[in-house]
């Protein structure tokens, strides 16, 4: 009875973390709109953007999940059938997308697609939407169609790395024996038999759960939306924009209405694809048996002509609009006489601060100071929930197990802009004090990363052999000395791939600051990046001083990419 | 006296595993559990070293009783089927984990117990290098440095060929007698338990077995 009281702790300090502030705010909500959420999704459509931007969230997101499918199959097919060199190298560089904050991949398709910029100049104008993208809108009667596909392809850049993670080992770890059955058959004689009968029974439930994934980041996507397709509002941007105005009694009860609404239906869809994405995940868990992934590449040979062009090409498409950022932020464009020259001068005004309140520096560390606060609270309350999951698996609760289980992923449906809004409306409302703190984007950052460190770290408690626990008691070792000198070493690798993660996310997070911190001494490097660009471009600098800030950004990330890497090698691939 | 178990009662939901199980073990004495596969002879020892609480009755050791330890504070060394060896530690690593303390340790003795058992060439080595019988032998000479007053042995050597399950029985037996350490070894296999213990009982035997 103790020891379930004493496993109860981490969970409902867990819950009241997320749920305390969404509850708060949505009784805020309903008080000031006078309104229950589930009408205030009926209401969505008297906002004069709400509908434009349901419907918008939903297009781009199915047709970036599509995109990413499309661009990612082939590869992830490719690099699974193969044996190639160096292969830990070109899945590193493929998965970097996915870890790169949102600002910096913004910044990064801004610098490929700008004038004078490497699209530009083989005639695709994305940005003024001239030439042929113009032809393009005036043909379809597609408005910003240029934007459109700008976003759509730094989407499918972003969510590149969930197809190949999902489907590429997958498909290296299926029996060749089973692919050799079936071609000796009459239903498997040709390729698109195979195709039909064989590989998509094996392959729809992790195409699937990618697809899932990549259509909520897609849905959720505030700062690819805000800078690549400004015109455009999806549900997530419009509530970062209406937030500020929302939860003032008698004032633009609209804006109200819409956050509660637009929370409220983004919630439930979420929950629903996430439940989707969760249903396939389990279902591929469970299906056939696998062999090691070198004895399937070994069988498949080496890779083809086409092949190796086609990976080629995909990791250009994966650093190029990283490599641009970087050279935007050296190469200064003259707008006397239109031409470039390459200096460092927006480096040194970057790190200076000349431009901006806040200097790149400082900007850094504020950015390091949260992300290591969010980083000890998210693996320290991620561990101790994870491991009472496991402690109730243990002791035969399934049930309470599971039940908490499903709890613990209920902020995978919150997005940053949802949980932002839940702290400045909820919290905020009850302890008005804590806008003076400078701890404050740790609650947010928090919340959105303790989900992320649960679904790591439970997985390899669930494998840990009880055996080895029970071997050190034998010794004579107290519970306190098990842990310190048996669970946390044999757990090293997952804890530094847990707590890398935790710093990385809230080093790139934005949607969360981007509400909570609106110019101020604790501006994190995201949101320097968004106010750089936000500032008119008279001064030829501003612009390659936010990619040197983003590059900065992008950097960091980096570092701790290849930490994490390094060490999930060991852990043999995960999430 | 070393053990004395009265009436010990164990069950999981309405599967009775332990009905008024009764044992009784002399100083330095080595008794078999023989019984078939899935019996509850693991269970067993996982009550008297207590990871599972018995229902009812009582564990004396040495005059002790142990219902209310945790397993960490009971004095006994286990060994378990498959032999449990911490892969973040290479072999010598592995063998010092008998100690808490660093300034517990006593190499001396560490040394001596390592080439009792034939396993002192091999301190530098990982553990995944090693067979499966070097690697009990390492979890043997890593509980006996403890000083345990009872080893339980849940079929530690089941999972080895024939001819090394022979010999490592052989030397088992005469670890166990040459430090007059109390132990209660489990198995199915009849040959042995011929060779290990002083005394043999039946699994069927066990739960009618009054206190001897």
């Amino acid at each position: 009875m103790v020891l379930r009281s004493v496993r109860s702790i981490p969970i409902l300090v867990y819950l009241g973390l997320i749920l305390i502030p969404i509850w708060l705010a949505v009784e805020r909500l309903m008080d000031v709109t006078g309104s229950s959420p589930f009408s205030a999704i009926l209401s969505l459509s008297d906002h004069p953007l709400g509908s434009e931007a349901l419907y918008f969230s939903f297009i781009q997101a199915i047709l970036s999940a599509i995109l990413t499918i499309a661009i990612g199959l082939p590869i992830a097919w490719w690099l699974g059938r193969h044996q190639w060199k160096h292969l830990n190298i070109i899945r590193a560089a493929l998965t970097l997308p996915f870890v790169t904050p949102t600002i910096v991949a913004a910044m990064g398709f801004l610098a490929l697609f700008k004038t004078g910029g490497p699209i530009d100049s083989i005639g695709i104008d994305l940005r003024f939407e001239s030439g042929f993208i113009g032809w393009l809108s005036s043909t379809t009667g597609i408005e910003n169609s240029g934007h459109i596909i700008a976003l759509l392809l730094a989407h499918a850049w972003f969510n590149l790395a969930l197809v190949i993670r999902f489907v590429e080992p997958r498909i290296a770890t299926i029996p060749p024996r089973f692919e050799e059955s079936i071609r000796l058959l009459p239903i498997g004689r040709t390729r698109l038999n195979r195709a039909r009968y064989f590989w998509w029974p094996m392959l729809r439930t992790s195409i699937g759960s990618a697809f899932m994934f990549t259509f909520i980041f897609s849905f959720t996507s505030f700062a690819l939306v805000r800078w690549l397709a400004p015109d455009m509002w999806t549900l997530e941007a419009l509530m970062a924009v209406e937030g500020g105005a929302a939860g003032i009694p008698n004032y633009r009860t609209e804006a109200s209405l819409l956050v509660l609404g637009g929370a409220t239906l983004q919630g439930i869809i979420l929950l629903l694809a996430l439940g989707l994405a969760g249903y396939w995940e389990q279902k591929k868990a469970v299906s056939n048996d696998i062999v090691s992934e070198t004895f399937a590449r070994k069988t498949a040979g080496e890779p083809s002509r086409v092949a190796r062009i086609g990976v080629s090409l995909s990791l250009i498409f994966a650093l190029a609009p990283l490599i641009s950022m970087l050279l935007s932020s050296v190469r200064i464009r003259d707008r006397t006489n239109e031409s470039y020259r390459w200096s460092t001068e927006a480096w040194d005004i970057a790190l200076t601060g000349d431009l901006t309140y806040v200097s790149a520096l400082e900007a850094l560390s504020n950015s390091i100071v949260y992300a290591i606060a969010c980083m000890f609270v998210s693996v320290l309350l991620g561990y101790a929930v994870a491991s009472s999951i496991h402690a109730f698996e243990s002791k035969g609760k399934k049930k309470t197990a599971m039940a908490i289980d499903l709890l613990s992923m209920l902020p995978l449906a919150l997005s940053g802009v949802m949980v932002g809004l839940g702290v400045l409306l909820g919290v905020l409302k009850v302890w008005p004090e804590l806008f003076q703190w400078y701890g404050l984007p740790v609650i947010p950052h928090a919340m959105l990363t303790t989900p992320f460190v649960i679904r790591i770290l439970l997985p390899t408690l669930r494998s840990l052999d009880s055996s080895y626990d029970e071997t050190a008691a034998m010794l004579g070792y107290s519970n306190f000395q098990r842990f310190t000198k048996v669970r946390i070493p044999l757990m090293k690798s997952s804890l530094v791939v847990a707590a890398t993660l935790s710093i990385a996310f809230s080093l790139g997070e934005f949607g969360a600051s981007w509400i909570l911190l609106r110019s101020g001494s604790w501006d994190t490097l995201p949101i320097l990046v968004d106010q750089l660009m936000a500032r008119p471009k008279y001064f030829e600098l501003v612009e390659p001083v936010a990619m040197a800030t983003a590059s900065l950004l992008m950097m960091v990330t980096f570092v701790l990419f290849v930490i994490t890497e390094r060490f999930r090698e060991h852990q043999g691939g995960g999430f | 006296m070393t053990i004395e178990i009265q009436s010990l009662t164990l069950s999981y939901g309405e599967n009775i595993i332990l009905s008024k199980c009764n044992l009784h073990l002399s100083e330095g004495e080595i008794l078999v559990v023989l019984g078939p596969s899935g019996c509850g002879k693991t269970t067993l020892l996982r009550a008297i070293a207590g990871f599972v609480k018995p229902d009812s009755g009582t564990i004396h050791l040495n005059g002790k009783i142990l219902n209310e330890l945790q397993p960490e504070q009971r004095n006994i060394g286990m060994l378990f089927q498959r032999p449990v060896l911490f892969p973040h530690k290479d072999v010598l690593g592995n063998i010092l984990f008998a100690y808490r303390k660093k300034k517990e340790r006593k190499m001396q003795e560490v040394d001596e117990i390592m080439k009792d058992m034939g396993i002192y060439e091999m301190k530098s080595q990982t553990i995944e290098t090693l067979s499966g019988g070097e690697a009990q032998r390492v979890v043997l000479a890593r509980a006996l440095l403890t000083n345990p007053e009872l080893l339980l042995l849940d079929e530690p050597l089941s999972s080895l060929d024939l001819d090394v399950r022979r010999q490592l029985a052989m030397e088992i037996r005469t670890t166990l007698k040459s430090k007059s350490i109390a132990a209660i070894h489990v198995t199915h296999d009849h040959e042995e338990a011929e060779i290990i213990g002083d005394r043999i009982i039946h699994w069927n035997e066990l739960n009618l077995l009054e206190s001897e």
